[in-house]
């Protein structure tokens, strides 16, 4: 009889699917005995490298993307696992560039190895079991037993991820300790002066280089920043239909569902919308909340990123906005607790401006 | 489940009495022609709208977000236009796993709403069950319950379909070839305008056989040598010669036959028809099996024909493709990236075109003109070869 192959090592880039499901294929490919390998975290090395295989219309993450597969095979990496995530539910689909990512790949990228290419379809009945399923096959374990196991390993570590980040652990510190198997809470809210809530997806606000710090920046300047992590996914859905909308893409809920919990319960003073340049599903969900915004007097900035943006130019906006936020505060608070000028005061004062103005 | 079972629910709320309808729906190259057919035969009142030009596109450019694709900017136009000229019911269908062509009709129906239009809009889905869902959308519009006039109606548009695409690939035969400038785009239009307003089953069955010995009359030189190029990308771009700046006639005036295998009257027979009636492979089957190589997965819009077409081309002595895509458009994205390793294996030149609102003609033609000789030089020296 021919003896399977098996892999010992498999390669997860750093990018995409990693963002929001590296603790669960962790626990998963460490059940079934695999290691995994991660590429480097993302430098401007990275994204030149993965602008070199593919057309220029295509989107940042994608680039960076292929950058960091380029980077797994010059690590000496022959497996990589490069999931295609169709459809999360029942007519509920990713983007077109996500669901064929693998096929970007194979066609772009012209050196040996070994895609592990794994789909999941529940629009065409094809759920996390299979799609685990087709993943444990590619490296050679056919034991259901075993499997199902290491999926029930793979949540442990998911949930308790985001166990962690919703009691309000950053990002990095929730990730760091989940793998580890620590479980760590934030039980005291720190307050700020300012609050306000990033709409982005998790591979272009988690990764340093891409959003260039935006968090980090942000705190910097005393404002309380929520993300889509904060939010569970009971919310954000119930968030959407109470806005009266329809969940039409896949990762709505990381963008739309996030910024409308936090728009519906008035918890922040400003939304921030963070995007990649000619992304799809983005241009139409900033739309959506914009709309909403419009209605419910919300502060909104839509930041768009491609791959010659310019620090410089970031911080000022950011700050900009967060002036505005804070200017717009203050009047808030000054009207609340000071009786309103006559209107006769006001006439007066507008005179005299004119007058000085109309001798010099 | 629950989104899908809420859309549903959302759009059969009758507000308009059927009398009053007043139906329009979003124009695309010649689609107007079998869809007033039937809906007419059915017994409702139509308003078609201009067709696409700058006028319709600034419209649609100064009320729609930026980030959005061409087609959806040209279809808002539309409806603005249609509803200046008095509709008040729109017709739309979608087809949600595609790509950002689910949401048109959510964002339409927000804009129009916030410029103070009052209207109803109709969407029927082209995801499964296909017949039922439009049947029912129709009979929604209609309130028609006489089975003679569905017939009448669904027979009269299907063979409009068919005698505009035969009319069609015939203009693209003859055009490279006649021996009067202009002989087969006059007939051409000719027939449009019979097809239009021809209105019995009996007569429209037989537009195809009058359309084809009315081409055979056009005096053609059938010995030049005519290379053949396949036109192929997304569906909109490709159906509505506004979009694409007819590149048909372009290229057809400068020599070249062009094939294109995207066909709104085959598309929508292998759509609408139930698979027990339509035996003979699809276009979509025939990709799949064609692209093997390259994609194991359809991801959504034209992708996967558009690879699957330009081996298919390869395979058959076609001389080139190009590729043409409104700006943005993801799956047209993903097709661009597969496109030059196909061109490498399959040795056949592929070129892309990216068209936005912004594209001027005179840089399109010199890409056309220049890529037009390669395809004519390579011809030459395949035969040198040989």
């Amino acid at each position: 009889m021919e003896k399977k192959f098996q892999y010992t090592k498999i390669g997860i880039p750093r990018a995409i699917s990693y963002y929001n499901n590296y603790p669960f294929y962790y626990g998963f490919f460490n059940s079934l005995g695999i290691e995994v390998v991660l590429s480097d975290k993302t430098t401007t090395k990275t994204i030149n490298e993965g602008t070199k295989y593919v057309v220029s219309d295509t989107c940042l993450p994608i680039k960076v993307y292929v950058g960091h597969v380029v980077n797994l095979l010059d690590k000496g990496c022959d497996a990589i696992f490069i999931p295609s995530l169709q459809s999360t539910d029942y007519k509920i689909n990713n983007c077109s560039k996500i669901r064929g990512l693998p096929e970007i790949i194979r066609n772009v990228i012209d050196r040996e190895f070994t895609m592990i290419e794994p789909t999941l379809d529940k629009t065409e009945n094809i759920g996390l079991y299979d799609f685990c399923t087709q993943t444990a096959n590619a490296c050679g374990i056919d034991d259901k037993k075993q499997i199902k196991t290491a999926i029930e390993n793979g949540f442990e570590i998911y949930n308790n991820f985001f166990k962690m980040t919703q009691s309000g652990v950053s990002y990095n510190e929730a990730l760091e300790n989940s793998i580890n198997g620590k479980f760590i809470t934030r039980s005291v809210d720190i307050v700020k002066p300012l609050s306000v809530v990033i709409m982005g997806h998790g591979y272009n606000l988690f990764d340093e280089r891409i959003s260039l710090n935006l968090i980090k920046k942000l705190e910097k300047m005393d404002v309380k920043v929520y993300t889509s992590i904060n939010v569970s996914r009971e919310s954000s859905l119930n968030a959407i239909e109470n806005l009266g909308e329809i969940q039409y893409w896949a990762n709505e809920l990381e963008l739309t569902g996030t910024a409308a919990h936090f728009l519906l319960n008035k918890k922040v003073d400003g939304i921030i919308a963070l995007s990649a340049f000619g992304c799809g599903p983005d241009s139409l969900m900033v739309d959506e909340i914009a709309y909403h915004c419009k209605e419910r007097n919300m502060p909104l900035i839509h930041l768009t990123i491609d791959e010659h943006t310019g620090e410089a130019g970031f911080i000022t906006r950011i700050e900009a906005f967060v002036d505005m936020l804070m200017r717009k505060k203050r009047s808030l608070i000054s009207k609340k607790s000071k009786p309103a000028a006559k209107p006769a005061e006001i006439v007066t004062l507008n005179k005299e401006k004119i007058l000085t103005s109309a001798v010099k | 489940m629950k989104a899908a079972e809420k859309l549903e629910k959302t759009k059969m709320e009758n507000t308009i009495p059927t009398k009053d309808r007043i139906i329009a729906w979003p124009r695309m190259g010649r689609i107007d022609i079998p869809l007033k057919a039937l809906l007419v035969s059915l017994g409702a009142n139509v308003v078609i709208p201009p067709a696409n030009s700058n006028e319709a596109l600034e419209l649609g450019v100064r009320n729609s977000i930026e980030g959005i694709c061409l087609p959806y900017k040209l279809n808002l136009a539309n409806y603005i236009m249609a509803l200046d000229k008095g509709a008040n019911t729109l017709m739309m269908f979608q087809a949600p796993g595609s790509c950002r062509l689910g949401n048109y009709t959510k964002m339409a129906q927000k804009t129009l709403k916030s410029m103070g239009y009052d209207f109803d809009m109709v969407i029927f889905d082209m995801y499964k069950s296909k017949m039922k869902q439009t049947l029912h959308a129709f009979w929604h519009v209609t309130h028609c319950i006489n089975p003679w006039k569905y017939y009448k109606g669904f027979s009269l548009g299907f063979n409009k379909f068919f005698a505009i695409d035969t009319a069609e690939r015939l203009l693209f035969y003859t055009r490279p070839r006649e021996l009067h400038k202009g002989d087969a785009e006059r007939c051409y239009e000719k027939w449009l305008k019979i097809t239009d307003e021809t209105n019995s089953v009996w007569k429209a069955k037989g537009l195809k056989k009058r359309i084809i010995e009315d081409f055979k009359k056009i005096p053609i030189n059938k010995n030049k040598e005519v290379p053949v190029i396949y036109l192929i990308g997304e569906f909109f771009v490709l159906l509505d010669p506004y979009t694409n700046q007819n590149i048909e006639k372009e290229l057809g005036e400068m020599g070249v036959e062009v094939q294109r295998q995207i066909m709104f009257g085959d598309w929508l027979e292998h759509v609408l028809k139930p698979s027990i009636f339509y035996r003979k492979e699809s276009h979509r089957e025939r990709s799949v099996r064609y692209s093997k190589d390259y994609m194991k997965r359809a991801i959504g819009g034209e992708c996967i024909e558009t690879i699957g077409d330009t081996v298919y081309a390869a395979k058959h002595g076609i001389d080139g493709i190009i590729h043409i895509s409104p700006f943005s458009c993801m799956p047209e994205i993903v097709a661009q990236n597969i496109l030059p390793k196909v061109s490498r294996k399959e040795d056949i030149p592929v070129m892309s075109l990216v068209l936005d609102e912004q594209t001027g003609k005179a840089g399109y033609i010199t890409r056309i003109e220049a890529f037009v000789d390669l395809v004519k030089r390579k011809k030459r020296q395949k035969k040198i070869n040989c």
